[in-house]
């Protein structure tokens, strides 16, 4: 008995952290992310800053070529540009499946079949390119891409089927070491417990626990989100807290 | 999540208030007064209204004397309003050639609710282009009918014209600083107002000047001082930046009716960049509440998205301004009252302030006329407290759908990418313009509202999946 108690914990534990892992990757992910941004805006920012200077003298003009442009803000700022942030910056966005602005779907074919997963991981290298080494928008070549060609079940193939599995495999360990767990306690087997309301309730706030909070994080998430929705009405209603009568102060 | 917009029309759908708009022909001068009773008439009774008035003493000889700090469209409309009511006015504003940075739009509602004379407009914008954080770009204005437009105007011209309105109905115009007021000893006492007045000799400094008068109406802008000396408390504001540049005429010509909105955290963390066209030249600015520091940064960026169509340009001026970003704790204390941006009437997700600030004036004019019975009688808070109640009960519906919009779709670049998205949608197009335009939401279809939840939720669902796996890669 006691060996089958351990049994369902090693296994969910397992299962979880495999998860932190990708946790922990999205976050170290996120900060090179912001930082090789702030590196590119920066180099900018100090052309940008001598720019702003001369504008104030009242006579400046905006540089010719785009290429002119970040040589003089790499060069004037050398120093703070990493090798990889340096060589993106010259080159614009780049790709012989990107034609006039939106993807070309016939070079997408693969046995006669358009590779969405292909399609999704191409737009995906496309808008990170673009967040670290933002470029002009161009009358010339309007992006018009619309995420919306990807069939909706090449999404849910791709992102909602592995998260579900995740979440149902989660939830079928909570539910059937909970069942085990109260039956040994009380004698009340499956079908009885699903009668009873209590043990209903419970399996409610398992379910919706489950759907809620994914990753660590969600737990300050949510609560950070139940405040933000009312912090606005309070914003606004501040003005009504000193005045007596009651009939002000529902919105 | 995307059933909140679809709800929150819901609301503003229900509340019949919102009927200020009355339709593109000429409404004369006066008629603001009947239609602002129309309003009131399913909210507050009657009785309600007079009750203050008649408990209020009769000023004997002379009639209410109400001090207008601040000269902008919150001043002039209030002014104006003052004066047609019969209330004795004064109006102080400091630099009366100012000219204010901002953008300068202006909803098709207010040419009609204040009259304005369609001269005043330098252009009519009937295009705009939204750019997502990837230059994923959407043209929206294709369900604008051929007399709708967002106005583009000058400040110093909207202002001065406001201005020469309230001269002309009453108000004596004083181009002075206000400096301090002194509340009085008792609630029926005058209130003294010390003010430094300018005068056309440009005598160094101004003369120091006092005035006693019994009611205040602070329009001073972001920087009140008349809220510094009621207490009225500080609000978290935004930072906008905005250079001004001259570009060639081919260019310009993009430029005609055409106003861009440039999204991305490169741009600004929670606003947007902006090239808006003025008379002949165009605007291009960004703006900011949480990385105030950063803001040149976030120029030179709107500058890099714009570059191609800017190209070339002689930026005339640098200038910047605090923009508020809510309401002041305390709007009204006793007989002073704050309306427009010293009130913090500036919305979310657009940042639109102007005709707020107007329509704040002359709603907070309208009840001390009413409360005054016309000047006849002294006011006392509850009069302001009135305007307070209308102006939430009109207004909060839109603040609050521009609120949800900004907490939703100027998150992240992800939903910012949604957000794009969500724009080339027709059904979104015209309900954006609709709610803007005329400050009301048309009864939309619930089919099509549901459709747009909908498509809401894909769209974000899909530019979040997308962002997931941008987050695998390492460029």
């Amino acid at each position: 008995m006691a060996s089958s108690f351990s049994s369902p914990l090693p296994t969910s534990f397992s299962s979880l952290s495999p998860k932190n892992h990708i946790l922990h990757k999205t976050q170290l992910a996120l900060f090179p992310k912001k930082a090789s941004t702030l590196f590119v805006t920066r180099s900018s920012d100090s052309g940008g800053g001598s720019v702003a200077s001369v504008a104030v003298a009242d006579n400046l003009e905006v540089k010719e070529k785009k290429a002119e442009v970040k040589e003089e803000y790499l060069g004037s700022n050398g120093a703070a540009v990493k090798a990889e942030a340096a060589a993106a910056a010259v080159a614009a966005f780049n790709d012989p499946r990107w034609v006039e602005g939106t993807w070309d779907l016939k070079q997408f074919k693969k046995d006669g079949v358009t590779n969405w997963d292909a399609v999704i991981d191409a737009e995906a290298r496309r808008r990170k390119w673009l967040e670290d080494n933002p470029e002009a928008s161009s009358n010339d070549a309007p992006v018009t891409f619309d995420t919306s060609v990807i069939p909706w079940w090449a999404w849910i193939k791709r992102f909602h089927l592995p998260e579900a599995e995740l979440l149902n495999g989660r939830a079928a360990m909570i539910g059937f070491f909970m069942a085990y767990f109260v039956d040994s306690l009380t004698g009340v087997g499956i079908v009885d417990q699903m009668g009873n309301f209590f043990c209903k309730t419970l399996l409610f706030i398992a379910v919706v626990g489950v759907l809620s909070i994914r990753k660590n994080e969600d737990f300050e998430n949510l609560k950070k989100l139940f405040e933000e929705t009312t912090f606005y009405d309070k914003q606004w209603q501040a003005t009504w807290q000193d005045e007596k009568s009651p009939s002000d102060s529902s919105k | 999540m995307a059933s909140l917009t679809s709800a929150a029309a819901a609301a503003t759908r229900a509340d019949p208030s919102l009927h200020s708009f009355v339709g593109l022909r000429r409404v004369p001068l006066q008629n603001h007064l009947v239609t602002r009773n129309e309003r009131n008439a399913p909210k507050t009774p009657r009785s309600l209204q007079i009750r203050a008035s008649k408990s209020s003493p009769r000023l004997s000889g002379r009639p209410l004397r109400v001090a207008v700090i601040g000269g902008g469209p919150a001043g002039g409309a209030a002014a104006e309003t003052l004066a047609k009511g019969g209330v004795e006015t004064i109006l102080i504003e400091r630099k009366l050639d100012n000219s204010k940075p901002c953008g300068g739009a202006i909803p098709l509602c207010m040419v009609d609710e204040f009259a304005l004379p369609l001269d005043l407009i330098d252009r009519r914008v009937n295009k705009m282009k939204m750019i997502s954080p990837s230059n994923v770009e959407v043209d929206i204005g294709k369900t604008l009918a051929p007399s709708e437009f967002i106005g583009m105007v000058r400040r110093e011209v909207l202002d001065a014209y406001l201005r020469s309105r309230a001269a002309a109905a009453g108000a004596s115009v004083i181009n002075g600083l206000f400096l301090k007021l002194e509340t009085p000893q008792d609630s029926t006492g005058s209130y003294k107002i010390h003010f430094t007045q300018f005068d056309e000799t440009l005598t160094l400094g101004g003369e120091k000047k006092t005035m006693e008068v019994d009611a205040i109406i602070g329009a001073d802008g972001a920087n009140s001082r008349v809220a510094k000396e009621m207490g009225a408390g500080d609000y978290e504001y935004a930072i906008a930046f905005q250079e001004r540049v001259r570009i060639s005429d081919a260019k310009m010509e993009y430029y005609k009716e055409r106003a861009e909105m440039y999204v991305g955290d490169d741009v600004s963390p929670d606003f947007y960049g902006w090239v808006f066209p003025k008379c002949d030249h165009v605007a291009v600015g960004t703006g900011t509440v949480t990385h105030k520091a950063d803001i040149k940064k976030f120029q030179a960026a709107t500058r890099l998205r714009a570059k191609d169509k800017i190209e070339g340009g002689k930026i005339i001026r640098v200038e910047a301004h605090p923009i508020p970003e809510h309401p002041r704790p305390k709007r009204v204390s006793g007989r002073v009252a704050l309306v427009g941006d010293a009130a913090g009437y500036v919305t979310k997700c657009s940042g639109e302030g102007i005709y707020f600030a107007a329509k704040s004036g002359r709603m907070c004019a309208e009840a001390i006329v009413e409360g005054s019975a016309n000047g006849t009688r002294m006011v006392d808070e509850s009069d302001f407290r009135n305007y307070l109640r209308k102006f939430d009960q009109l207004y909060w519906p839109t603040y609050k759908v521009l609120d949800v919009l900004q907490k939703v779709f100027y998150r992240s670049n992800a939903a910012r990418e949604a957000f794009v998205e969500m724009c080339a949608d027709e059904y979104v197009q015209k309900m954006t313009f609709d709610s803007y335009l005329y400050k009301r939401v048309v009864p939309g279809n619930p089919l099509e509202d549901l459709k747009l939840a909908v498509n809401t939720i894909g769209s974000l669902v899909r530019a979040s999946a997308l962002r997931r796996e941008m987050n695998k890669l390492t460029l």
